[in-house]
């Protein structure tokens, strides 16, 4: 195992990281000195920690195990799930929880910028991380192969090209007109399931990482990224209806299969809870990882230092990462992921490699607001 | 920059206005907590196709403690009750929320949702017929177009639930544009294929607005009328376990035209966020899972339930799923292009009872209140449905002593377009005619006896003379009435003359309004003979109960 490889996923995490913490530094130069008052006055407490959370880190809080960890370390949580996206809508001076804990970026980031507007302190910080994969078929994945947007990684893995599965989305090809697809010879258009990229923090991922597929870089000038938004906006709208609530797009996946997605564009650690959960999966389901794919941080919002000392701990505590890998979690010991998959026959790319980070908070908020145009013509 | 920023955030930065005045107040968020003993009703707003699931509300109340009470009602209605806020529920669950949640507004009202099932819709045709025309093989693949050319050459006749009212009326006429389109994504209103839409519409042959009164229709019917009932799998194969058919039907899953209702429950009401997470809970649950999949025949969402349950719901191959087009115009145009341009038009007598108790009360009012409301111009999503529709032809017969002054009127057709659908505004010919009836309601005099039984056999007369000369009109009866009968023909003698009406009179069915003092078991029994339905208007706005009999129609 090439030691270079964690490492840049180490510093690409570190990079995406940094648009939500240079805002914390500037936030804390402000607030440094009420923050200190503060810090001795919270320590002692032992009263639960108040946090909206997303749906994928619902269950890892509501874990037993969890609870009696955070217990033990003076640290208890009372949580309620709520969507990514109404959390920024939360931060209110008095009244905003102790620390939130989104599905990604986007909706962390929100949270930042309301918190910077409200005067209030806030730290992010990324306990785990997955990275976005495309859910699909062996069979599909085969005909990929077959027309040269996808290859074998190894047995059930596969990376699929994203330059070329984007250009062959928007020459709106038909899985029938497409080589040997004999297996899936149907009329629907070739493209990626997701959901709503207006409601949730995946389908900005894919909207981010199709648009590196097609202008080959990560966008940062807004001209770019409106021409950009424009071209790619047919990649949702033709999917029609999409599901708006997290696990919508996933649950189609697993429950109706493949007449419906062929192709859903996830979160890996989905998957894999599913098959931790289930103790395997479906014999042809197999995870098509995009080249280069995004890596969506969990992203934990401290609102004050007790918040923040519970980040930390879920960062770096070995039991509580332990049991985060158990809901599909990738951490920063890529062993234990891997060793944890294994027994589900659910194959995984043990080192996700070819990363790229999404374009800057303003850069995709523009580009999400052109496909939302688009989407309601 | 700032501005799409603050876009992205619209919510968060009014909230935070609103909030900016407060200072200090106590820390967030509501611990989930509910209060165990005097905890309250959690209503459910459920489509009426979910009726059979009345039982779980017990099973929930025992697993969680929430006591979860049902209150049915259809799509359109449930829909719009949703959208304008006035569910007046915690939850709502449906068959089919993708109408609702396309719309910005109708997300705003969902605050969380959860699909708990799955039933595709089905073409059910009898065996016999399926076999006939070879539909049974296996690897047969029947388009959405192919089922279209089949009604039109007269081999399919089917049962359906109202298009414009119902979300397996409303597929199907969906699954024919997009088949007949070629196309099934990104489908717009221009895409409409009328004369598809025309020829699938020949084979349908039962209306009706749920799926209880269609299944007593087809019942009665089948192999005479239709030989097929569009509606979910699991309707289908619970009738086939009824062993009330004549014969079983074959679930036909249209090839590339699949619509899989994925019964989303929804919570409404944020406050009772803790109790709708734990009957989500319990829903997915093993438990409840397989009782579903046993008892209602519908598919359970986890597969390693489905797995345990293939004796009763045998795996299926391929079938590939059409996309919903979140397109309103399309949705919109279609609904409106149905009604008024495509469907067999309504051709019915409104019998109306003006006996002098119907001057007290407001009696009198809500008559004409009604009779307003459907020559009206509401545009409501369920207002559309109840207005009356171009080609429409309808007969006012007032009676009290005796039936008199029978009035008809005729709503002229729209011009039609050549391609595409879309909604028209009222020609003035219409609002003319509209205007007529409204002025008829008006003038009507409330005084006398109550000739029921008179008033509605010569309806009936009427509607068979009309249909002679006119057969290309969906043919009912509506009578309306505040009293018991108490001149002219009695209930036995209205029941000896109606048998001795010619056979085919069963097909103009007669549609009961009980309010005041009628009487509710004569009704009930005249409904089951003349193959009607009694709408109880008592406790109800009478306006709204015309507007469920204009989806029966």
């Amino acid at each position: 195992m090439a030691m270079t490889t964690p490492k840049r996923l180490a510093i690409t995490l570190a990079l995406a990281a940094a648009f939500g913490g240079a805002l914390y530094f500037a936030l804390r130069g402000q607030k440094h000195e009420q923050i200190a008052q503060q810090e001795a006055a919270v320590t002692a407490s032992t009263a639960e920690l108040k946090g909206l959370i997303a749906l994928d880190v619902e269950g890892y809080f509501k874990d037993p195990r969890v609870i009696k960890a955070l217990a033990a370390k003076r640290l208890p949580a009372n949580v309620l799930r709520i969507g990514s996206r109404d959390m920024a809508s939360k931060v209110a001076p008095g009244q905003t929880p102790d620390f939130f804990f989104s599905s990604g970026v986007v909706a962390a980031n929100q949270v930042v910028e309301a918190a910077r507007r409200a005067n209030l302190p806030a730290t992010q910080m990324a306990p785990f991380h997955t990275p976005l994969v495309i859910a699909s078929w062996e069979p599909v994945a085969k005909i990929l192969v077959a027309n040269g947007v996808a290859k074998p990684v190894s047995p059930k893995v596969y990376g699929v090209d994203m330059a070329r599965l984007t250009q062959l989305m928007l020459a709106k090809k038909r899985w029938k007109d497409l080589k040997d697809s004999a297996a899936y010879d149907v009329s629907r258009s070739v493209l990626v399931s997701t959901t709503d990229l207006r409601r949730s923090n995946s389908g900005a991922m894919y909207l981010a990482l199709t648009s590196h597929a097609l202008t080959g870089d990560i966008v940062t000038d807004r001209a770019t990224a409106q021409a950009t938004a424009l071209k790619l906006a047919e990649l949702f709208k033709r999917q029609g209806y999409q599901e708006n609530y997290v696990d919508g797009n996933f649950d189609d996946y697993v429950a109706i299969g493949i007449g419906k997605t062929p192709m859903a564009f996830i979160y890996e650690n989905q998957l894999v809870r599913y098959a931790l959960t289930k103790g395997g999966v479906g014999a042809e389901m197999v995870l098509l990882y995009p080249q280069p794919t995004i890596v969506n941080k969990v992203v934990f919002v401290a609102m004050n230092e007790r918040a923040k000392a519970l980040g930390t701990l879920l960062g770096s505590d070995p039991e509580l990462q332990a049991i985060a890998v158990e809901y599909g979690f990738r951490i920063a010991d890529a062993e234990r992921f891997v060793a944890a998959v294994k027994p589900t026959g659910l194959a995984v790319e043990p080192r996700v490699t070819q990363v790229v980070d999404p374009p800057s908070f303003e850069i995709m908020a523009e580009m999400i607001d052109v496909v939302a145009k688009e989407m309601t013509q | 920059m700032k501005r799409r920023v603050a876009a992205l955030a619209t919510l968060a930065a009014a909230l935070l206005l609103a909030a900016c005045g407060k200072k200090e107040a106590p820390p967030p968020p509501p611990p989930p907590k509910p209060a165990a003993e005097a905890a309250p009703e959690f209503n459910v707003l459920a489509t009426s196709d979910l009726r059979d699931l009345e039982p779980l509300s017990e099973m929930i109340a025992k697993a969680t403690g929430v006591k979860v009470k049902f209150r049915w009602g259809g799509t359109m209605e449930s829909t719009e009750a949703v959208l304008t806020g006035e569910a007046k529920a915690a939850a709502a669950w449906f068959a089919n929320a993708k109408y609702l949640l396309s719309s910005p507004q109708g997300q705003q009202r969902v605050k969380l949702q959860e699909k708990i099932m799955l039933s595709p819709i089905v073409v059910g045709v009898s065996e016999s017929d399926a076999r006939r025309h070879g539909w049974d093989k296996p690897g047969v693949k029947l388009t959405w177009k192919d089922f279209a050319a089949a009604a039109k050459a007269g081999k399919l006749t089917y049962a359906l639930s109202n298009p414009a009212t119902s979300n397996q009326g409303f597929m199907a006429l969906m699954g024919v544009v997009a088949a007949a389109g070629g196309k099934t994504e990104a489908l717009s209103a221009a895409d409409v294929d009328r004369g598809a839409i025309a020829d699938f519409l020949k084979g349908y042959k039962i209306p009706g607005d749920n799926s209880t009164y269609l299944s007593e229709q087809f019942i009665a019917l089948q192999g005479t009328r239709a030989n097929a009932f569009i509606n979910y799998e699991s309707w289908i194969l619970s009738l086939n376990a009824s062993g009330k058919l004549r014969e079983k039907l074959v679930p036909l899953h249209p090839f590339e035209g699949v619509s899989t209702a994925d019964y989303p429950f929804m919570l409404l009401d944020d406050s009772r966020r803790a109790d709708y997470l734990k009957v989500v809970e319990y829903l997915k649950s093993d438990a409840a899972q397989t009782w579903l999949a046993r008892q209602t025949l519908r598919r359970p969402i986890k597969p390693e339930v489905a797995a345990r349950v293939e004796d009763v719901l045998p795996r299926q191959g391929l079938q590939v799923e059409l996309p919903f087009s979140p397109d309103r115009a399309l949705a919109d145009g279609l609904i409106a292009a149905y009604l008024n341009e495509f469907r067999t038009p309504i051709a019915s007598t409104f019998v109306l009872d003006t006996s002098g108790s119907m001057q007290g009360g407001g009696r009198r009012q809500q008559l004409v209140q009604a009779i307003h409301y459907i020559a009206g111009a509401d545009a409501s999503l369920t207002g559309r449905i109840a207005k009356l529709t171009n080609r429409e032809r309808i007969w006012l017969q007032p009676f009290a002593e005796a039936p008199y002054g029978l009035v008809g009127f005729d709503v002229p057709a729209s011009s039609s377009t050549a391609k595409g659908v879309a909604e028209q505004a009222d020609s003035e010919a219409k609002q003319k005619v509209l205007a007529d009836v409204r002025n008829f309601a008006d003038a009507l005099e409330m005084k006398g006896g109550t000739a029921l039984y008179d008033a509605v056999y010569v309806s009936l007369q009427n509607m068979l003379k009309e249909r002679a000369k006119n057969p290309r009109y969906q043919y009912s009866v509506v009578a309306f009435t505040d009293g018991e009968n108490n001149k002219g023909r009695s209930l036995e003698q209205f029941k000896r003359d109606y048998a001795a009406l010619p056979e085919d009179v069963r097909g103009i069915p007669v549609f009961w309004v009980l309010f005041g003092e009628a009487n509710e078991g004569a009704l009930k029994e005249l409904a089951k003979l003349t193959g009607g339905q009694v709408f109880d208007a008592r406790k109800r706005s009478l306006y709204s109960v015309f507007k469920d009999i204009r989806a029966y129609q």
